[in-house]
């Protein structure tokens, strides 16, 4: 498990960074946790290695008027365990909490995790409940992209080559909003089957759900939240995986697939039902 | 595995037959083509790049077009092999019209799958393909006008 | 000469102490010595090139590229190495068809991971890009991954001279099977699977070899379970002469039988280093690990059970098809018949007949896996024992000890032709189900299936067979070496032919040679796995490490004990002298000398006792008159998650019989790590290969190994059955987690699901095969 021969380097200034990534054979390194396994089984062969580590100013939770703004380099573990995303975006810390194992929430990063855009990692779904936004740089600029865009496909996403992910703003929730992430375990890698991220008020002024997993992108389940603003959880479960071509692999079913997600997006809302006010 | 689909393109059936086999299309259309080269009735070489988020591949292969049945169906075979792994594939096109100007091309086949990409990655094999061929008929659809 | 007066001052035993394993300090601070942390000067590496199709011709290997890279100092092919031995198959059979298995692939590949080629260069780095450099032009052929479609007709041939697939036909019968089946009312079928597993060590393979130019001779470290044979083996392969062929084995993380082999690249290495005259290193990646390292288990079994109606088992008939894989590794085809030698179980029926086929496949080969062939023969009879059970609508704690052997039964002879040494079968199953509670959690089944909920109760009792062996039921020898040297300041120094990994013998058999001796554990070194050091052994594997290494520590120390006597007399100028708690004490006058004196006047040899050598060492070879035979009950209570399928186990209860215990820390230990893997087969493992031989789990993203987070608490207890095979009353007990577990588990999910019509499950029981089954019961 040897990687291809690579350039390093460790700029100290995004616009450095920019400049570097414009090689199209470029490749932005953040955690890692994702970049370096492909690498070293040589299905991805980047020239160069950009190390974002340097960059000043893409770590770290602030909250602004604008919402809570989470910088690309923050670590799982940090969104997992800030004092301020606990009280202000619960759904978010919860997410972080769920990634994998203490190894890769140590390492992994949301910018990484967002533009890898892996169908079935985690941090979609709540960001589509939660209607984040991502801001992205570019050498022409910068850009703010709503979840709901950014996720295009299958490991594809609205970032045009060159671009990063520079982080990722969610709103501070209202006081009384119940959330919940639950998802279903692949026993092997701790991917999720299905991922449900739901954001509720009981008082029907507020119904999202996010789903990752079940098809080739994260998305939000529309019409099943006009049913949960409702407060009819069973009639909204039953339309989480609509519309969707669910994946299949050797660890579930398309069918099973999409049966989790419906169980599983039933009880992620009678959870976040039950925390609200 | 079973691979099957279907996607709308803008033209006739007529030309979307003859556009899903000219060559200069194909080569345009065929996500991270390089180049394709005729070496034989209905059989080409082909050159690929494969990329996806930060996977990347370079594939070497052969295109073959058999059993055509002008304008309703024919089948396709791709083979293709890098350092990563090889893919074959072999299935049914089918053509029909869905209105004046509107083809519904629906495909039905195989898929085999080797080597790295295989072995570590099962869970992709499946969403990557139907990506790959969504995007052939995107760009296809995007180039309609420009087909003869 | 100093003599004192002393009393001996140790009493307590160490035998049934809890000690702390004292290899543990150097494995977790990482002061541990393995393969791939050996550095030698002048040291290359080794990278191979390997197939990714199932079964293709090699049509042409191109190595212009990869040999003209710079620092690439060979590069070489099946051409150059097909003089090289083939990798041995150990076991025979009447008929067994053994193909020619070739280092390096000649013409025509058999399984994804073939070598083709390896390159040598002087870092792995190049070697790596050398090795993806290599073009090797394929035509690929048609493949088979499973053993049922291979034997069908027409299936593609994995050997072409073999079109049918079968290695062999492997036929055993006990007793009257057909009479036992018209007697009986009732016969029940079923057909079993033990899907194929990946031992998955935490340390892959590795193999250096360091070919000395000058000697003309070659030192081969390898991660290994059998240095001496690997050392016989390779120096054949190679045609070098044993004597100048040296084995070493650093620390082995972890081999569950799958580094009880001799592998191509251990040949390969020796090879490439004769070949360039430098030393060589290969680490095998955790991919190959996967591809090319035996797999276990690869069984599909169809048996039937015949019984009375008040349940008492009269028979039963098994076909057993065995998936091979492309060849034969060391005991690959030996592994099924252990299946059947173990049919009976703990049970007194004695009419048995069954076949195995055994059926090559495009896949990597099967061998020996923690509870090889015992842990299929367990779950097959656990499981048809509670069919039976089920059909009879009898408990099946009831319907097993109706049908156990009997104490007073020992030796009992079975119709498999053991004799199963000693045992007390009711003993472990009635102590498990009163720590259970069994009576209450069937009552409190009662109250969860009332409130719709999906709560089972399963257990299992497993008899296995272990000390491998008795050397004429071996492939090669089935005893065991130990030396002990006492150094001239008494303290102590054994050398085990068992090549412990793992098992914690650097404890166990310091606190046999402790306790022998009456010294402090900690005054006794136990070294092994160096062929230049450690007289000839045989190897651990098949829980024989104990069993049948630690009686030949005790004799050698029985040797020993008789020369410390004799020096003891000779220096109290007594007749009537014993030894015990390290001390020589004359029974006449009090007077002592301790063992550290007697050690002293041994290699100083000023005077000696009558035809007594000076110095003070003993070697033994101990030969077992008989296998072992442990046994033990497992239960298990599962909740089962009606909406998901996803399987709880809520409480997992083992009570295991491996004979006397040396150290209950340390048998718990390999309780716990037997259970991890036993429902790792049972829940979550599964090496799956799609139609075309591609292996689809080839990464532990895709394999499930079961975590930490993913283990119940293991409730491990004890009784203690001495066997009278060896002086020391061990059984052996590294497999009985792996064995006790996986039915045990079965049973409860299928005890769970009883209610809904569901009467059998295969493994992995995963969450969508489950909840797949709730949807048909409910229909
Ligand atoms: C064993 C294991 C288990 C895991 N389990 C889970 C899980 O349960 N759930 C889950 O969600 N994830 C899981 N992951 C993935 C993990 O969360 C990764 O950390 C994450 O997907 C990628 O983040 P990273 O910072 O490590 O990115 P990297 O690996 O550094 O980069 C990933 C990709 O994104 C690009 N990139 C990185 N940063 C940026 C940026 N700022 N802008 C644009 N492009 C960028 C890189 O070039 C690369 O293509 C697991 C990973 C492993 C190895």
């Amino acid at each position: 498990m040897i990687a291809r021969n690579f350039e390093y380097s460790t700029p100290s200034t995004l616009a450095e960074a920019l400049a570097l990534l414009a090689d199209g054979e470029a490749k932005a390194l953040s955690g890692g946790m994702s970049l370096i396994p492909l690498m070293k089984l040589r299905l991805a062969s980047p020239d160069l290695v950009v190390d974002l580590s340097g960059v000043p100013g893409l770590n770290g939770i602030v909250e602004t008027a604008d919402g809570i703004e989470i910088g690309a380099m923050t670590t799982h573990h940090d969104v997992e365990s800030s004092a301020l995303l606990r009280s202000k975006c619960p759904l978010l810390a919860e997410t972080a909490a769920a990634i994998g194992d203490v190894q890769i929430r140590n390492r992994g990063t949301i910018g990484g995790a967002v533009a890898h855009a892996d169908p079935s990692a985690d941090y979609p779904a709540a960001l589509q409940a939660l209607e984040a936004r991502v801001k992205i740089a570019g050498v022409a600029g910068e850009r703010v992209v709503s979840a709901a865009d950014f996720f295009v496909d299958t490991f594809t996403t609205a970032l045009e080559p060159g671009e990063l992910v520079t982080g990722v703003i969610v709103p501070a929730e209202a006081e009384g909003t119940g959330v919940n992430y639950t998802k279903m375990l692949q026993p092997a890698s701790g991917f999720a089957i299905v991922g449900i991220a739901v954001r509720v008020r009981k008082d029907g002024s507020l119904a999202r759900i996010g789903v990752t997993g079940l098809g080739a992108k994260s998305y939000r389940a529309e019409a099943a939240e006009a049913k949960l603003a409702a407060g009819d959880v069973d009639g909204a479960a039953a339309l989480v995986a609509d519309g969707v071509e669910a994946n299949a692999d050797i660890h579930a079913s398309a069918a099973y697939r999409s049966q989790m997600a419906r169980v599983y997006g039933a009880r992620a809302m009678r959870a976040a039902l039950n925390r609200a006010a | 595995m079973k691979i099957s689909g279907a996607h709308k393109l803008p033209l006739g059936r007529d030309r979307a037959f003859r556009a899903m086999q000219d060559p200069a299309v194909l080569a345009q259309c065929m996500p991270g083509c390089e180049s394709l080269d005729r070496t034989g009735e209905d059989e080409y070489a082909m050159r690929m790049k494969m990329a996806l988020a930060a996977v990347t591949g370079q594939f070497q292969g052969k295109v073959r077009i058999a059993d055509s049945a002008f304008p309703e169906s024919f089948r396709l075979i791709v083979e293709g092999s890098g350092k990563v792994g090889f893919m074959k594939g072999d299935g049914l096109v089918r053509l029909t019209e869905a209105a004046p100007d509107s083809t519904e091309v629906a495909f039905d086949g195989d898929v085999h799958v080797g080597g790295t990409i295989a072995s570590v990655g099962q869970r992709l094999i499946d969403g990557t393909a139907k990506l790959m061929i969504k995007r052939f008929f995107d760009k296809l659809a995007a180039k309609a006008a420009e087909v003869e | 000469m100093a003599t004192t007066t002393t009393t001996p001052t140790k009493t307590e035993s160490l035998i049934g102490k809890r000690l702390r394993r004292r290899e543990d300090p150097r494995l977790i601070t990482g002061n541990a010595t393995y393969v791939d942390d050996i550095q030698l000067p002048g040291m290359h590496y080794a990278c191979i090139v390997r197939s990714p199709h199932a079964a293709a011709n090699v049509k042409k290997v191109d190595i212009q590229a990869a040999a003209a890279m710079p620092g690439v100092v060979a590069v070489f092919t099946g051409e150059d190495t097909k003089d090289v031995g083939p990798v041995p198959c150990g076991a025979s059979l009447p008929g067994l068809r053994v193909p020619y298995h070739h280092i390096l692939a000649v013409g025509r590949v058999y399984f994804v991971g073939h070598p083709v080629a390896v390159v040598v260069a002087a870092d792995k780095y190049v070697a790596r890009d050398a090795a993806e450099a290599v073009e090797v032009e394929y035509e690929e052929l048609p493949a088979v991954a499973d053993p049922e479609k291979a034997l069908a007709e027409g299936a593609p041939a994995v050997h072409p001279e073999w079109p049918d697939n079968v290695s062999f036909n492997f036929h055993q019968e006990g007793g009257d099977c057909a009479a036992a089946f018209a007697e009986a009312d009732v016969v029940v079928k079923q057909r079993i699977t033990s899907q194929r597993l990946i031992p998955t060590p935490m340390e892959t393979r590795g193999v250096v070899a360091d070919w000395k130019t000058g000697d003309r001779s070659l030192i081969v470290y390898s991660s290994t379970q059998i240095p001496h044979l690997l050392r016989t083996l390779v120096a054949g392969m190679l045609a070098l002469p044993e004597h100048k062929t040296r084995v070493i084995t650093p620390e082995v993380g972890g081999g569950f039988g799958c580094k009880l082999n001799v592998y191509a690249e251990e040949a390969l290495m020796g090879f490439v280093s004769m070949k360039t005259g430098k030393p060589v290193k290969w680490i095998e990646s955790r991919r190959e690990n996967y591809l090319c390292t035996i797999h276990g288990r690869g069984h599909v079994d169809y048996f039937e059970i015949a019984a009375k109606n008040d349940g008492t088992i009269l028979g039963m008939k098994l076909k057993l098809i065995q998936d091979l894989g492309a060849y034969h590794q060391l005991l690959t085809p030996a592994i099924p018949t252990l299946s059947v030698l173990m049919m009976p179980g703990l049970y007194r029926f004695r009419n048995i007949t069954a076949d195995i086929v055994g059926v090559f496949t495009n896949c990597v080969p099967t061998d020996a896996y923690r509870g090889a062939g015992r842990r299929e023969a367990t779950h097959g009879i656990e499981r048809m024992v509670d069919l039976l059970a089920a059909e009879l609508k009898m408990d099946p704690a009831e319907i097993r000890l109706k049908n156990f052997i009997q104490p007073e039964e020992f030796p009992f002879a079975t119709a498999t032709g053991l004799t199963y040494d000693s045992g007390d079968y009711a003993l472990p199953l009635r102590k498990a189900l009163e720590i259970s509670d069994y009576t209450g959690l069937r009552a409190k089944q009662v109250e969860a299936r009332a409130a719709g909920r999906l709560m089972g109760v399963g257990m299992s009792t497993y008899g296995e067979i272990c000390a491998f062996g008795p050397s004429p039921a071996t492939p090669a020898g089935g005893w065991e070496s130990a030396t002990v040297k006492i150094e001239p300041s008494g303290k102590v120094t054994v050398l085990t032919g068992a090549s412990p990994h793992g098992q914690g013998e650097e404890t166990t058999f310091a606190q046999i040679a402790a306790e022998e001796l009456g010294i402090d554990v900690d005054d006794v070194v136990v070294l092994h796995g160096d062929t230049a050091i450690v007289q000839y052994g045989i190897g651990t594997f098949g829980s024989r490490g104990t069993a049948v290494g630690g009686p030949a520590l005790y004799y050698a120390l029985q040797e020993l004990k008789a020369k410390i006597k004799r020096f003891g007399e000779m220096m109290l100028d007594s007749s009537d002298v014993s030894f015990a708690g390290g001390v020589c004490v004359c029974n006449q006058t009090g007077r002592s000398c301790t063992l550290a004196e007697v050690a002293g006047a041994a290699h100083r040899a000023m005077k000696l006792p009558p035809k007594t050598e000076p110095g003070m060492q003993a070697t033994y070879f101990w030969e077992p008159p008989n296998f072992t035979f442990p046994f033990g009950a497992h239960i298990v209570v599962t909740e089962v998650d009606r909406d998901t399928g996803q399987i709880e186990v809520t409480r997992y209860v083992a009570v295991d019989d491996c004979g006397r215990i040396i150290n209950p820390l340390i048998v718990d230990g390999q309780v716990h790590g037997g259970v991890a893997q036993g429902l790792g087969q049972a829940l979550y493992e599964q090496a799956v290969y799609d139609d075309n031989g591609q292996l689809l789990s080839g990464e532990l993203t895709d394999y499930a190994v079961p975590k930490a987070t993913m283990m119940p608490w293991v409730e491990s207890h004890h009784t203690e059955t001495p066997s009278p095979v060896n002086p020391l009353g061990v059984k052996g007990v590294g497999e009985a987690g792996t064995i006790g577990c996986s039915p045990a588990v079965v049973n409860s999910v299928v005890d769970a699901l009883s209610q809904l019509g569901v009467r059998h499950l295969d493994m992995p029981l995963t969450p969508e095969k489950i909840w797949n089954a709730i949807q048909g019961g409910r229909a």
